[in-house]
């Protein structure tokens, strides 16, 4: 039965419409310009049907007319009840003010105007705290008005769809109503950092950001690690030239704050006329960041391998390329893999900054819903969200670091032990 | 006997700690008299100020010409009617560093740190939930501005998918957009001038925001855009008390009504936007 009503309604919308736009004397009627819907789902776009929102309806009084008041009606179980109206009447872009009182009764609503809507006006009815019903579909607005004692049709707004409400609204409604939820959200603290409503829509609607974040990340790591390297090597090179071109490129990076990098970019490249896309332009900006850090870490770990390498290496005839490439770059990434790590965590905290110039990343998504919700839940779960990636990351970290230097001792050790065989004493 | 002497010690420590408490509360205690004691004069509507003396506003003094800072001076229309409002009430007027726009209505709200908030705030019956207005002192409409040589210049098509439209966040503008451009995507930035700079190097699509400022910004500072669409929306601003503060409200609504009636207000309006709004 509510499937059928929700096929009719539109259907009879576009009849009605075809009918208002087939008359000639429409020119003598009120017209309806819009009505929209502000979007009430927690964290997105929609509008959901049973729960408050605000619903803007405009219309213009056509010449020949004075409108005494505007009844409003929506289909099936909307509902007006305990809703506020505000009444705004333009002529172009200035305001006339004009009273009225707004009488809501159950799914209509009639506002009437303490003076009549001149000709050719734009009437605005705000009502905000109504209610589209519950199981959704396409509705428009439809009703009547009041030309000097004369009631006459309305025509049928462009229809607003909305939602059934989603899995997620029902979670947070239920929580809506437990009295713990309640209890908890009275306490000041736990109510504004910890919000359970609130974290139930945060973890759903920061999803998106949270894997551009890593994909950023993840995507420019590869080039800030050849850069880093090509960097590492010009800065240990032994041509002048060489040399100058990586202290430039890794001093200028490494001693300008990662913002302003970021506003250069993105300000500065389209005003020169190359457009790219934000996203990629992120992960472009986020690997010359990164390679300019990774150079300094690649160059102390070829420079920590002993000197002894070097010799034992040309011995064998080797040349320098060949040195580098099998046998002490496989010996640094070893030695910088802690350290690499550690740039990656914090490369990977730094794409928050990217939300300063509209790259929809997780802080832009917590930034959004803080705005909305006046809560500071979404900055926490946007914090659990970082801490998922960094935290089995820094354990990472520590792992390696103690396995390397257990190795690294063992090494030292190894011999001893050798010579313990052959019966040398040791030194204790 | 050592463990005894320094459990006194620590005795001792502790009831310092404690007589600093009592006194810090002591000087609390005295603070909040001092609060009622610009009321005690005006019976008929008895408020309460931060600061004696001083009306403190917040705002965040990033939407030219209404309030906006220029060589380290705040200025604008907001900023001279909060002079002339605070003059009424015999006050000095205290403007606190920029902040962000939807930093304000919390601050308001929570007290302690402003007494007033003035940034173009539309009176809608969200925010009056949570705050007071005092009466409207502008009427004002929503403006889209793009880039003078887009495509994308009207509703229509710039309701698609991958369109930006950049928005202040927590304004009138952001739900504007959001409701009537479901499709596009809608940035939020923290002040205007982000937004039209970022239209302005093609970084957005659009920007939505208060009529006037976007009027201001694209025949002032960014002329290669361009206000493409005028939205008629008739809002007014209102400036913003706390619900805790009932006689600031009244007091503002009668400073607001004289300075209506002894032509005050019109004469800020033709200086700051060249005729009567």
């Amino acid at each position: 039965m509510g499937l059928r009503t929700h096929i009719k309604a539109p259907a009879l919308a576009a009849a009605l419409l075809a009918v208002v736009l087939a008359l000639p004397c429409s020119a003598l009627a009120m017209t309806t310009d819009k009505a929209t819907a502000k979007p009430n789902e927690d964290g997105g776009s929609g509008v959901i049907g049973g729960m408050d929102t605000r619903l803007t309806w405009e219309g213009t009084v056509e010449e020949g007319e004075s409108v005494d008041s505007v009844t409003l009606t929506i289909a099936d179980d909307a509902s007006f009840d305990g809703s506020t109206t505000r009444i705004t009447v333009l002529e172009g872009l200035t305001r006339v003010n004009i009273e009225g009182e707004a009488a809501a009764d159950g799914n209509s609503i009639t506002v009437s105007f303490a003076d009549p809507i001149p000709a050719g006006s734009l009437l605005r009815l705000e009502v905000t705290n109504m209610r589209f019903p519950s199981e959704g579909g396409d509705y428009s607005v439809e009703g009547s008005y009041v030309d000097g004692g004369q009631t006459k049709e309305l025509a049928a707004s462009p229809s607003i769809s909305i939602i059934a409400n989603t899995p997620l609204q029902s979670v947070v409604n239920w929580l809506d109503e437990q009295p713990w939820v309640a209890a908890w959200n009275s306490n000041q603290f736990l109510g504004m950092f910890f919000k359970p409503q609130l974290l139930v829509t945060s973890f759903s609607s920061l999803f998106p950001g949270w894997v551009l974040c890593l994909g950023i990340v993840i995507a420019c790591y590869p080039f800030a690690i050849v850069l880093g390297l090509v960097f590492s090597l010009l800065k240990i090179s032994k041509h002048r030239l060489c040399r100058a071109v990586a202290v430039v490129y890794i001093n200028v990076l490494r001693g300008t704050p990662l913002f302003l990098q970021i506003y250069i970019m993105f300000f500065g490249l389209p005003m020169v006329g190359i457009n790219i896309d934000n996203n990629l332009l992120g992960i472009i900006v986020m690997a010359v960041n990164s390679s300019a850090y990774l150079a300094e870490i690649f160059r102390a770990g070829i420079q920590s391998i002993p000197r002894g390498q070097y010799e034992a290496a040309s011995s064998l005839g080797m040349s320098y390329v060949q040195t580098m490439f099998s046998v002490i770059l496989p010996q640094t990434v070893r030695r910088v893999i802690p350290t690499v790590t550690s740039d990656f965590i914090t490369a990977f905290k730094d794409t928050s900054l990217l939300s300063s110039v509209g790259v929809m990343e997780l802080m832009m998504f917590s930034k959004n819903l803080t705005t909305v919700s006046g809560n500071i839940t979404p900055y926490v779960a946007a914090g659990i969200f970082y801490l998922i990636v960094t935290l089995p990351l820094i354990k990472v970290v520590g792992v390696v670091e103690e396995r390397i230097a257990a190795s690294e001792s063992g090494l030292s050790r190894k011999p001893r032990k050798r010579d313990q065989k052959k019966g040398v004493p040791s030194v204790q | 006997m050592s463990t005894k002497l320094n459990l006194n010690a620590s005795l001792d420590r502790r009831g310092f700690v404690a007589a600093l408490g009592a006194a810090g509360a002591l000087a609390l205690a005295g603070c909040g008299s001092s609060k009622g004691g610009a009321s005690a004069s005006d019976a008929e509507a008895a408020y309460t100020l931060v600061e004696e003396g001083k009306i403190i506003v917040a705002s965040d003094l990033a939407n030219p010409p209404l309030d906006y800072v220029e060589n380290n001076q705040n200025k604008g229309f907001e900023v001279e009617l909060m002079e002339a409002v605070a003059e009424k009430l015999g006050l000095t007027c205290e403007y606190l560093p920029a902040m962000k726009f939807d930093a304000i209505i919390p601050l308001i709200k929570q007290g302690g740190k402003a007494d007033v908030g003035v940034s173009n705030f539309t009176i809608t019956d969200e925010r009056k939930a949570e705050i007071d207005f005092s009466d409207p002192y502008l009427d004002s409409n929503q403006g889209v501005v793009t880039r003078a040589d887009a495509e994308k210049d009207s509703a229509d098509t710039l309701n698609a998918d991958g369109v930006k439209i950049a928005c202040q966040s927590g304004t009138t503008g952001e739900t504007w957009a959001q409701e009537n451009l479901p499709l596009a995507t809608i940035v939020s930035l923290d002040d205007p001038v982000q937004a039209v700079t970022g239209v302005s190097t093609g970084l957005y699509d659009a920007a939505a925001a208060d009529l006037p400022v976007m009027s201001y910004l694209c025949s002032q500072s960014f002329t290669d855009c361009k206000v493409a669409i005028e939205v008629p929306t008739g809002e007014q601003y209102g400036i913003v008390v706390s619900k805790d503060n009932p006689g600031l409200t009244q007091k503002i609504n009668d400073a607001l009504a004289e300075l209506e009636a002894d032509g005050t207000i019109a004469d800020l309006q033709i200086k700051w936007f060249g005729a009567e709004v």
